[in-house]
C-alpha cells in the first residue's frame, strides 16, 4: 500500500510539475486570449528555451545566467516569429495562423536537430540547489523545491500584475475589445508583440528550469505541447486563471498517477479533458461561446 | 467560432466550393490513366519509387478523407490518426486471425475507421471549432495510449493484442481467394490505384449529393441550418463517421504493405502531417489534397539526404501560409484563371507583406 510519505511526496511532485506547466500553458492562454491564435509553436519555444539553457550553462559557466539569458534569446525568436508572420497574417482566417505555428513547430524542431543531433543534454544543477531536503521519512531534492518556489512566485506575479496593474488591464482591455482600445490611440499590434515576446519569455524559463531535471532532447517540444493544450482547453481557453488551476490539476494527476498505473496517466488526462468539454465545452473557465 | 467557420468557408476567397468542372473530371480520369501506365514503368525502372507511389496513394486516401470533414463540412478534425491507425490495426488483426483475402480485410477495416469515427464524433461534435479540433485531438491520442499500453490486453487477461510499443509486425500481404497474388507489388499499386480512385468519385458524388450540400451550408451557418429543419449534430456525426471510413480504408491499406501496425500510426504528428498536405494542397476541393500528400510524401524523399528536410519542409509550409493559403490548388487554379498577371500578383503580394509586417494598414 502507498504510505504517507510517498504521498506527500507525490503532492509536491505534483504541484512542482504543475507549476512549471502553468509557465508554458499560461502563455499559450494569454496569447490565445490576445491575438486568437492557438500558438502550436510553443512547445517548441520551450524546447529552445531548454537547448539555449545548456549552451548559456556551459559558455557563461553558471546556471543563473542561463536562466536570464536563455528566455532573452527565446523572447527575441518569440517576437521574431509574431512580427514576421502572425503580424501580416491578422483579420485573416484564424485557422491560418494555427497552420501558421505548427509550420515553425516542424521547422524548430529540424533547426534543433541539425544543430545539437538527437542525443539529450542536461543543464547542470548549481551547487547551491544540489542536496536534498528531508524531514522525516519523506526526502526531496532541494533543486525540485527550488523549482516549484521560483514558478509559484513568477505565477502568483503574473496573476497580481494581470488584476492589478495598468498594463494588465491595458492587455485584458485589448483581448476584450481590439477595435475600442486601437480608437483609444493605443498601439495595439505592440501590445500583441508584447505578449507574445512575454509568452515566449515564460516558456523559455519553463525550459531552463526543467532542462535541470529532466534531459533535453529533441521531442519535448511536442511532449509539452500536447500536455499545455489539454490544460488551457480544461481550464477554458484564454483564461489565465484556468490554465493556472488546469496545470496544477493535471500536474498532480500525474504524479498520482504515475504511483497508481503508469503507463495510463495519459489515459487519464485525455479523459479527463474530454468529460470537461463534453460536460462544458468551453471549458472550466472559460467563456460561453468562445472564439 | 461562428466567425471562424464563416471565414473559413470561403467568404474571403480563402476556399472554394470547386467540386470537379467537367474538364476537371477528364484530367482526372487522365491522371489515373497515366499512374496507372506508370506504375509497371516504375516497376521495372525503379522499383524502389513503387513502394513511394503506394505511400503516395495511401495518404492521398487520408487526405481525401480528412478534407471531406474539414474543408467540406468545416469541421477542423486533429484526430484523424485515430481512424488511419484502428483500420490499420484492424486488417493486422484480421489478416493474423482471420484471413488475408482483401474483400473481407479492406471493408472491414473500413467499417473500423466508420465505428471509430462515430464514436469519437459523437462526442466531439458537441463543441466547436477550436475544441472539436481539441477533442479529436485528445480521443485519437486515447487511442494511441490504448495501442501503446496494450489495454485491451489488460483487460481481456490476454498476453498481447496490440503488441504494445512493438507493434503487430510481420503482417502478412493481401490474396483475393487464392487467385491474385498482392505480394507482387504491382498488383498492390493497381488495388490502391483503383481503390483511392473509387474512393475519389465516391466523396465527389456524395459532396455533391443533396448530404454533401447540407455539410456546406452547415459549415456556412450553422443556427440557418438548424433553424430550417436539419439534424446539424446527427448531419455532422456522419460526415465524420463517413471520413472515418475511408481513414481506415487507408489505414487497411498501409499495414499489410508496411508489415507493421504500430501505436505511431495513431500518434498525433501523424493528424498533424495529414494537415500540413491538406493545407499545402489546398482544401475544399478533394483533388488538392491528395496533390498535397503527393507533394508531401516527395518532398521527403526527396530531401531524405539531406539532414535538414524538416527545416526545408516547414519552412516551405509556413512561405505556403503567408502568401498561397489556397494551397498548391489555388496557385494551379489563379495561374490557369490569369497566367499573365502571375509576376505581377506575385510581387504585389510581396508588398503587402512587407506593409504589414511594418504594421501599415
Amino acid at each position: 500500500m502507498v504510505d504517507a510519505t510517498t504521498i506527500v511526496r507525490a503532492t509536491l511532485l505534483g504541484l512542482q510539475l504543475g507549476m512549471t506547466l502553468a509557465l508554458v500553458a499560461a502563455g499559450l492562454t494569454l496569447i490565445f486570449g490576445m491575438l486568437d491564435v492557438i500558438n502550436f509553436a510553443h512547445g517548441a519555444l520551450y524546447m529552445l528555451g531548454a537547448y539555449f539553457g545548456v549552451v548559456a550553462a556551459s559558455e557563461l559557466g553558471s546556471f543563473w545566467a542561463a536562466l536570464v539569458v536563455a528566455p532573452l534569446l527565446v523572447a527575441i525568436v518569440g517576437g521574431a516569429i509574431e512580427i514576421l508572420s502572425l503580424r501580416p497574417l491578422y483579420g485573416r482566417n484564424p485557422l491560418y495562423h494555427i497552420l501558421l505555428t505548427f509550420g515553425f513547430a516542424i521547422m524548430i524542431e529540424g533547426i534543433v536537430v541539425e544543430v545539437w543531433g538527437g542525443q539529450s543534454y542536461r543543464i547542470p544543477v548549481p551547487e547551491a540547489l544540489s542536496g536534498t531536503l528531508s524531514y522525516g521519512s519523506l526526502s526531496y531534492p532541494v533543486y525540485w523545491m527550488f523549482v516549484l518556489v521560483v514558478s509559484t512566485i513568477l505565477i502568483g506575479g503574473i496573476w497580481l500584475a494581470i488584476a492589478k496593474s495598468d498594463l494588465g488591464i491595458l492587455i485584458r482591455a485589448s483581448a476584450h475589445d481590439t477595435e475600442m482600445v486601437d480608437a483609444l490611440g493605443v498601439d495595439v499590434s505592440k501590445v500583441f508583440t508584447g505578449v507574445v515576446v512575454f509568452g515566449a519569455a515564460l516558456a523559455g524559463v519553463a525550459g531552463v528550469l526543467l532542462g535541470a531535471s529532466r534531459s533535453v532532447n529533441p521531442g519535448m517540444g511536442f511532449g509539452v505541447i500536447i500536455q499545455a493544450f489539454v490544460i488551457v482547453v480544461i481550464g477554458g481557453l484564454g483564461s489565465f486563471k484556468g490554465a493556472v488551476y488546469g496545470a496544477l490539476l493535471i500536474g498532480l494527476m500525474t504524479a498520482y498517477g504515475a504511483l497508481i498505473a503508469p503507463s495510463l496517466t495519459d489515459l487519464f488526462i485525455f479523459a479527463l479533458m474530454a468529460v470537461v468539454l463534453i460536460a462544458k465545452p468551453s471549458g472550466l473557465f472559460g467563456a460561453t461561446e468562445a472564439a | 467560432m461562428r466567425e471562424l467557420i464563416s471565414r473559413f468557408a470561403g467568404t474571403d476567397g480563402t476556399a472554394g466550393n470547386q467540386i470537379l468542372t467537367t474538364g476537371g473530371r477528364y484530367a482526372l480520369a487522365v491522371i489515373v490513366v497515366l499512374l496507372a501506365l506508370l506504375g509497371p514503368v516504375v516497376a521495372i525502372l525503379e522499383p524502389f519509387w513503387l513502394f513511394i507511389l503506394v505511400q503516395i496513394l495511401v495518404f492521398a486516401l487520408l487526405a481525401l478523407s480528412l478534407d471531406f470533414v474539414f474543408g467540406y463540412a468545416g469541421l477542423l478534425s486533429f484526430g484523424h490518426a485515430a481512424m488511419f491507425g484502428a483500420g490499420g490495426y484492424a486488417a493486422a488483426l484480421l489478416i493474423a486471425e482471420v484471413t488475408p483475402n482483401a474483400l473481407v480485410v479492406l471493408p472491414l477495416a473500413m467499417l473500423t475507421g466508420v465505428v471509430v469515427a462515430a464514436v469519437i464524433g459523437w462526442f466531439a461534435v458537441r463543441a466547436r471549432g477550436i475544441y472539436f479540433a481539441m477533442l479529436t485531438l485528445a480521443f485519437a491520442q486515447m487511442f494511441y495510449v490504448i495501442a501503446f499500453a496494450d489495454v485491451p490486453a489488460m483487460i481481456t487477461g490476454a498476453e498481447t493484442v496490440t503488441g504494445g510499443d512493438n507493434g503487430i509486425y510481420g503482417v502478412q500481404l493481401f490474396e483475393l481467394f487464392g487467385v491474385v497474388d498482392f505480394t507482387d507489388r504491382i498488383n498492390y499499386y493497381f488495388m490502391a490505384l483503383a481503390l483511392v480512385a473509387l474512393s475519389l468519385v465516391a466523396l465527389v458524388r456524395l459532396a455533391n449529393s443533396p448530404f454533401g450540400r447540407a455539410l456546406q451550408g452547415i459549415r456556412e451557418n450553422e443556427e440557418r441550418m438548424a433553424f430550417i429543419g436539419y439534424d446539424v449534430r446527427r448531419y455532422k456525426v456522419v460526415g465524420f463517421a463517413i471520413s472515418g471510413g475511408f481513414a481506415g480504408l487507408a489505414g487497411g491499406l498501409y499495414v499489410p504493405f508496411q508489415s507493421l501496425a504500430h501505436p505511431q500510426l495513431l500518434h498525433w504528428t501523424v493528424s498533424g502531417e495529414l494537415v500540413v498536405m491538406l493545407l499545402l494542397g489546398g482544401m475544399g476541393t478533394l483533388w488538392g489534397p491528395m496533390l498535397g500528400a503527393a507533394a508531401v510524401i516527395v518532398l521527403e524523399e526527396m530531401l531524405a539526404g539531406v539532414a535538414a528536410w524538416e527545416v526545408i519542409l516547414g519552412g516551405v509550409f509556413v512561405v505556403v501560409v503567408i502568401f498561397a493559403p489556397r494551397g498548391l490548388a489555388g496557385i494551379v487554379v489563379s495561374l490557369k484563371e490569369d497566367p499573365r498577371n502571375a509576376l505581377s500578383n506575385a510581387k504585389q503580394a510581396l508588398l503587402t507583406y512587407v506593409k504589414k509586417v511594418r504594421g501599415e494598414r
